[in-house]
């Protein structure tokens, strides 16, 4: 079995896997860092969502074999101490119902925040709807990531 | 509760003495206070909490405990959730979770639980103190006796608290005093869920397991009849390959080790099918043949007056036929189970509603005793009556067990949105009139449609019996129609399709409220009347119709339906957008008997393209009393966009005897950008707390039908609503 070496929330990892394992299951199965969720399989429903060099990236899509070299940061990795100014919002506007989705939204919402720290409401609504939540927290959500948005310009 | 109280004693032995000579507030550091299963209080000063109902989202891992700490007085910092598993000390409990019934199921218990362990725990002090039980009192897990201002905690009072006699009938708290009831709680497990941490039974993660993925029968019914193991068996990581017979979707499961080599193993592997007996099953020749069957004769539902004698003198007759679709819960986590079987025993870790079922079921397959089986309920990414069903356990079971060693089965998005128990389609056809003063006076509903398998299948001698349905109070929505007609006949007719069918959200709700709100829609308009009125004066007098066990107060829905008028401006004429058909439409629901809905729905649909954009749903309660008003916020957005998804998207078709859809890009779910703002009002309430979690549902898709209708003209009576639909 081929062994590659990743970059995952500042740390180094030496990893067997097939060439073709997406990054998620290697996340999830190797490394047992299971904040990162499988939904679809297929990039539609963003719950598998991680950053790559900073930016947002479907980690289903991703084969291990194409992740040598990148930096990588999960939900794990995000904040020392589960303070991110994502994670705050969130839990302010007391977002999560079931929860499932919400590391990937809120992922993408902190990588949003970095690339453009004044999105306009459109911009949010744009990027979220490349998600799914099933329990339909979505105007929590929009509150959530409007809240860090103000937040994280403040500061 | 005398065990759980000797056990405590027998768990304290050596402190005894030491107790009597008033030394308790250095006893035992392991003693603990467990008056009932529910709660444990440590000489650590902490104190755990069961929580005895899955967590799907709807927040029981919140509103379960607040019930709790009202009556203990603790404080928030001393609580530590445990959830319930299938074990001794929950015998007798129920674990499982359905019906918007956990906090109308565990208010009364939760409360006395609390109240319990209060009054034991002051007892306690008081005896020490040599003062009387009632000049002490509880606050924020602290006894005081408010004269000599002592103070002892929950934790140094828990070992002398264990000796005090159980109160048979605890007081419980006037809701005048309550502190934790009706205040809005954050979930208690927001920040676990935004770091990771939460474990949901995907994440389950146990020494030397492996992971499988089954290569499961693609037609409804059909079976293995041949595979050949070695091209997958090749594939790194692949350990075994292991024939799958139990479970409701069989195949051919491949064990490995990660889940991606079993989604590949499972791809490769070469299986030839029996495509047994539904290999011609078509979705819409069955919806045809189901509307051909509303000339059948039906099971008697309901029956006041007699709607078909005076169905010839009605001045005004029309009627009207609607259609629900087959629906998929497409939970965001797919089905999955972990087992580790031995070979006296069997560990579970599931993300389930059904944890009992799974303990039984599992102890049948294995041989072995209840007893000897555990279930632990897992988190759970999203249930909405797919967790009710506990098939994805026999099959982690019996792989477990054919390789010996502890296996997580995972099913894939294809295998989540292809073999559920889908929500069954109905099609109903309601004819209404109005004598010559435009008075209404009839209502005939006929409902063809199917049994939700989660019950035992009706026998063939209860389906003989002519009142089987309505002895069942079924179908929901149609039997408990709560509007006043004079004459009001309700049958139904039983058409079931090879596919497996079960509750969803709203269980069997939202066919039967979408064609019984759409068509008082059709009927106010074709009498010249606002739809608001039109139902206010249906519910008059505002007294409560008794229906078997079900009392349903229609004094509650008037309510409700004032309020939702007032908050969403239903009196105002219509807005203006530029290029666009704007309207509102209303549409009502009772949930059981004990949560009182109205909704309005405003939306506006594009001139030249027909595109619908739903702006703003409103919506009131009257629920009863309401635990955590920011929990129910969130179950009733929660509850409309599962509504909006049926209403403009949801369809699961099977052709050629297979489900068609795959994922969440031909079954559409509503997105962010489309989700609407959404109020919620309640009406206050000192009734006990009413089902919630699914209410909102069955509104939604005829709130927004008539909304299409006031801004169109054109009705849409066959779900989901689409651009297409209006262009015509």
């Amino acid at each position: 079995m081929p062994a590659y070496t990743l970059s995952i929330n500042g740390k180094t990892h030496d990893v067997e896997a097939p060439p073709d394992m997406p990054l998620l299951w290697v996340l999830r199965d190797l490394l047992h860092l299971t904040g990162t969720k499988y939904g679809c399989g297929m990039g539609v429903c963003g719950a598998c969502t991680v950053h790559e060099n900073g930016k947002p990236l479907r980690s289903c899509q991703l084969a291990v074999s194409s992740a040598v070299g990148k930096k990588y940061t999960t939900i794990e990795g995000l904040s020392a101490h589960g303070d991110h100014p994502c994670q705050r919002a969130w839990i302010e506007e007391d977002v999560s119902q079931c929860g499932y989705c919400q590391v990937g939204m809120l992922m993408t919402t902190a990588a949003l925040l970095v690339e453009n720290p004044h999105p306009s409401d459109a911009e949010i609504d744009s990027v979220l709807s490349e998600h799914i939540c099933r329990c339909g927290t979505y105007q929590r959500i929009r509150r959530a990531a409007r809240r860090a948005a103000i937040g994280r310009s403040r500061a | 509760m005398k065990t759980t109280r000797r056990s405590f004693i027998q768990a304290a032995t050596g402190t005894g003495l030491v107790l009597l000579i008033d030394n308790w507030l250095t006893a035992d550091a392991s003693a603990s206070f467990s008056p009932n299963a529910y709660l444990q209080i440590g000489s650590d000063n902490i104190i755990k909490l069961w929580v005895t109902r899955t967590e799907m989202g709807q927040g029981v891992r919140t509103t379960l405990p607040m019930m709790l700490v009202e009556e203990l007085d603790a404080d928030w910092s001393q609580i530590r959730l445990e959830q319930a598993a299938t074990i001794p000390r929950f015998k007798g409990i129920r674990l499982r979770t359905s019906g918007s019934g956990s906090t109308v199921g565990t208010y009364a218990a939760l409360r006395k639980a609390g109240a319990t362990a209060r009054v034991m725990l002051i007892a306690a002090a008081a005896e020490n103190w040599g003062v009387e039980s009632s000049a002490c009192h509880a606050d924020a897990g602290v006894v005081i006796h408010s004269k000599s201002r002592r103070k002892a905690t929950y934790g140094q009072l828990a070992a002398a608290a264990a000796r005090q006699p159980v109160p048979e009938n605890p007081p419980l708290k006037d809701p005048k005093q309550f502190r934790v009831i009706g205040k809005p709680k954050k979930r208690s497990d927001g920040k676990a869920i935004l770091t990771g941490k939460a474990r949901y039974g995907i994440d389950t993660r146990v020494p030397g397991m492996l992971y499988a993925v089954l290569k499961r029968c693609p037609y409804l019914g059909g079976k293995v009849a041949s595979f050949d193991k070695t091209r997958c068996m090749s594939l790194p990581g692949v350990r075994y390959v292991v024939p799958v017979k139990s479970g409701l979707a069989t195949g051919v499961a491949v064990v490995a080790d990660h889940t991606w080599a079993a989604m590949k193993g499972a791809e490769t592997l070469d299986v030839n099918w029996d495509a047994g007996p539904n290999r011609d099953f078509d979705s819409d020749q069955f919806l045809r043949e189901m509307e051909v069957a509303l000339s059948e004769p039906g099971y008697f539902v309901r029956g006041d007056g007699n709607a078909e004698k005076v169905l010839p003198s009605a001045a005004r007759k029309l009627e009207a036929i609607y259609e629900f679709p087959f629906q998929a819960h497409a939970p965001l986590e797919t089905m999955n189970c972990t087992a580790d079987v031995r070979s006296d025993s069997c560990e579970i870790w599931v993300p389930t509603q059904a944890p009992e079922v799974a303990q039984e079921n599992t102890a049948k397959q294995l041989g072995l005793p209840k007893d000897s089986v555990k279930v632990n309920v897992t988190l759970t990414g999203g249930a909405f009556g797919r967790r009710l069903f506990v098939d994805y356990v026999p099959e982690a079971v019996e792989i477990s067990k054919a390789i010996a060693r502890p296996v997580q089965v995972v099913w894939t998005r294809g295998d989540d949105m292809r073999f559920g128990y889908f929500q069954p389609p109905s099609i109903v056809k309601i004819t209404g009139g109005f004598d010559g003063n435009k008075k209404p006076l009839f209502w005939i509903q006929r409902s063809v449609g199917g049994d939700l398998t989660v019950y035992p299948a009706p026998t063939e001698k209860e389906l003989a019996d002519p009142h089987h349905y309505f002895n069942d109070g079924s179908p929901w929505g149609s039997f408990d129609n709560p509007y006043n007609f004079p004459n009001l006949k309700a049958d139904f007719v039983r058409r079931t399709a090879p596919v497996p069918t079960g509750p969803w959200r709203a269980v069997e709700y939202p066919a039967q409220v979408f064609a019984r709100e759409s068509f008082l829609d059709e009927m106010a308009y074709d009498a010249g009347r606002d739809p608001l009125d039109l139902r206010l004066e249906l519910l008059q007098p505002g007294d409560t119709l008794k229906l078997g066990d079900a009392k349903i107060d229609r004094g509650r829905l008037i309510q409700a339906l004032q309020l939702v008028a007032e908050r969403s401006n239903w009196r105002q004429p219509p807005q203006a957008i530029p290029g666009r058909d704007w309207g509102r439409g209303l549409a009502c629901n009772i949930y059981s008997d004990d949560c009182f809905m109205a909704q309005v729905a405003e939306v506006s649909v594009g001139k030249k393209d027909r595109d619908i954009k739903v702006h703003r749903i409103v919506c009131a309660f009257d629920c009863g009393r309401v635990i955590n008003p920011l929990g129910l916020e969130g179950q009733n957005e929660s509850g409309v966009i599962w509504g909006l998804t049926a209403a403009l998207h949801g369809r699961i078709d099977f052709k050629n005897g297979c489900a068609v859809q795959e994922n969440y890009v031909d079954y559409q779910v509503i997105r962010l950008n489309e989700s609407p703002a959404i109020e919620t009002h309640f009406i206050e309430s000192d009734q006990a707390p009413g089902g919630f979690g699914e209410t909102a549902v069955p509104p939604v898709a005829p709130a927004v039908a008539n909304a299409i209708f006031a801004a169109t003209g054109k009705r849409v009576r066959r779900l989901p609503i689409t651009p297409e639909k209006l262009l015509t």
